[in-house]
């Protein structure tokens, strides 16, 4: 999705210049429903088409794949390129790599997939704007010129409440549901896979790979949890270590009280 | 109303204008500072932090009530709570009176992939308390869980009740398959094997699937509403330490955050009595403690039923509940919540105190 933060990094300014521009878009659509030839009657339900259009893009650039294709986007694959996404993997077909391994055919079958998926999700960012501007051209079908600059704001604030109300109908739904939840497990596989071959890039090298690391770590935790254990079960319990603590002030506490003041313990010269 | 090329140039040309000086004023406001309140750093264990805050008030030392120890959710900064002077939680909290304690949980590395939901419970979570306790000397200290931190101290303190002397939960999830719960649906299907193979998961996919739940009002409409208002400097500085905020997601730890949609969005297990924590079963009914419980009435992304839940789960008696009129993020600094938050956390706790 495309965020101000798409990417990673802070950039507010990009962010808000973005949308203004897509707010001037928008306004142009408005101004040329509403400003007929001479002073004809406004055509809104023109508006229709051409809303729908432009939500429609903007729902395909900034949601892509939904929020899941971040991921694999992130290991090199930008969203929208899942055409040349196979490519990142599996050596060059050449000499012995010719060879057709099963890794290589599950492959294209995950890419195929986030294809289809896609495809499904793309069916539904139609359906959303096109319903989101003919709820909003039925709401505003009472105007009848061409609004004031406050005025324009009110109708934007009317397009966002038809946007998200178009969008929840749809992302509300089962299908859609399911639709993402199978987004993200096949941007996982194909990302799991793109580690799989690069582990045996690092192997070739004799470096040691992410799996081995692992292992290792999950000793290293293993112990960790055990130390931690064998501490706790050495340590008293903290309300008991509280009290203990209290007593011990109380107990300080109340000495110079019976005017029984230590004496300074003297250190043994040496 | 007649429409005129020339009505429509000038309303263009007015809000052309707005836009350019809110640019201008952002521009300026890039640098803005965050989490001012003065703290020092008393524990460390992993990435995770453990802050003491510096009492504003002489009398806090001698405070009746037991130290608050503060649990963030995992997938956002704590700094939401110290924002800035006039909207911060914890310093509404520090006038108060009260001692207060904050994790941050940290940037988790590749290091941490296995870090998972027992470690932060258990391990941190429980380090942190064991730390409180210590160096106030107490027996209990007060618990107030935000958000995705609060389950972590529900859990925390079904576990170890007798270390919990009150819980405060903030917008907390109890019941994850509530109708309304969203990001519940989208999630019932994910396989969460996969998702623990893929690794730590980068903190902008969480965000961009918490503004994916509601796109074009997240991503487009509050950037119109301010570039087309005309704001002053100072309100153009509040609304870019916000979007610091939301953006400024640390990664997850990949057998965590797989552990939390299994468990709890998958497999609600919280309310249905069947989680485990360390090989312990998280029995809500052991939290006999007094709670409050204070949610949003217009949160997107942790829906007031979910919230409102709790109560039927817990076996407090002493239960009391705060429905505030605003959103998720409103809770921590609309102007409406700002002072009614804090003010009804300090009296629910003086009033036990």
């Amino acid at each position: 999705m495309e965020t101000a933060s798409g990417g990673g990094g802070f950039r507010p300014e990009e962010a808000y210049a973005a949308a203004a521009e897509r707010f001037f878009e928008l306004l142009k659509t408005f101004t040329r429903a509403g400003s007929g030839p001479g002073s004809a009657p406004h055509d809104w339900s023109s508006l229709a088409g051409p809303l729908a259009s432009q939500f429609e893009q903007w729902l395909r650039l900034s949601q892509s794949a939904g929020p899941w294709f971040t991921a694999a986007g992130a290991a090199g694959m930008p969203p929208g390129s899942t055409g040349s996404a196979a490519g990142s993997f599996g050596p060059l077909p050449f000499g012995p790599a010719a060879v057709q391994h099963p890794e290589a055919q599950r492959v294209w079958e995950l890419v195929a997939r986030l294809t289809q998926l896609q495809a499904q999700l793309a069916a539904h960012w139609s359906e959303i704007a096109r319903s989101a501007a003919q709820r909003f051209v039925a709401r505003v079908g009472s105007l009848s010129a061409v609004p004031s600059a406050e005025q324009t704001l009110k109708l934007y604030e009317q397009w966002v409440s038809c946007a998200e109300e178009a969008y929840a109908a749809t992302a509300r739904r089962d299908d859609f549901a399911r639709l993402q939840s199978e987004l993200a497990n096949v941007s996982a596989a194909l990302l799991v896979e793109q580690r799989r071959h690069a582990e045996s890039l690092v192997r070739a090298f004799g470096l040691p790979t992410r799996t081995e690391v692992d292992a290792l770590y999950a000793h290293i935790k293993d112990l960790s949890r055990r130390l931690a254990q064998f501490e706790a079960g050495a340590r008293p319990p903290p309300a008991r270590r509280a009290a203990a603590s209290r007593a011990a002030g109380k107990s300080a506490r109340s000495k110079p009280a019976r005017g029984k003041r230590a004496k300074p313990k003297r250190r043994p010269r040496t | 109303m007649k429409a005129s090329a020339a009505d429509a140039g000038g309303s263009v040309a007015e809000l052309t204008l707005r836009v350019a000086e809110t640019l201008a004023r952002l521009h300026q406001a890039r640098d803005v500072q965050v989490g001012t309140t003065a703290k020092r750093a008393v524990l460390s264990v992993g990435k995770t932090t453990l802050y003491e805050y510096l009492p504003l008030t002489r009398g806090s030392a001698g405070c009746k009530v037991a130290p608050l120890l503060i649990c963030f959710a995992l997938v956002n900064r704590p700094y939401v709570l110290d924002l800035q002077p006039d909207r911060s939680l914890v310093r509404r909290l520090l006038e108060a009176g009260l001692s207060v304690y904050l994790i941050d949980w940290g940037t988790p590395d590749e290091s941490e992939r296995y870090t998972d939901l027992e470690d932060y419970i258990e391990g941190r979570l429980g380090a942190c308390v064991r730390h409180v306790l210590h160096s106030t000397a107490r027996e209990a200290l007060n618990l107030l869980g935000v958000c995705q931190g609060g389950v972590l101290s529900l859990c925390y303190a079904a576990l170890h009740p007798q270390q919990v002397a009150h819980l405060v939960t903030l917008t907390t999830p109890v019941d994850f398959h509530t109708p309304a719960n969203l990001l519940s649906r989208w999630v019932r299907g994910v396989d969460t094997d996969l998702m623990a193979a893929c690794g730590n998961v980068p903190g902008e996919v969480l965000n961009s699937l918490f503004l994916a739940l509601m796109p074009f009002r997240l991503t487009q409409e509050k950037y119109i509403r301010l570039l087309t208002g005309r704001p002053e400097q100072r309100a153009v500085e509040d609304f870019v330490r916000m979007e610091r905020w939301i953006f400024d997601s640390p990664p997850q730890a990949a057998a965590a955050l797989a552990q939390f949609v299994r468990w709890f969005y998958q497999e609600n297990a919280l309310v249905r009595g069947t989680l485990r924590i360390g090989g312990r079963r998280v029995d809500l009914r052991h939290i006999r403690q007094p709670l409050l419980n204070l949610y949003a009435l217009e949160d997107h992304i942790v829906p007031p039923d979910a919230c409102a839940a709790l109560k039927q789960h817990v076996g407090s008696r002493d239960y009391t509940a705060c429905a505030v009129p605003t959103g998720h993020i409103g809770m921590y600094v609309s102007r409406a919540a700002r002072e009614e938050i804090p003010r009804q956390i300090v009296s629910w706790l003086n009033a036990r105190a």
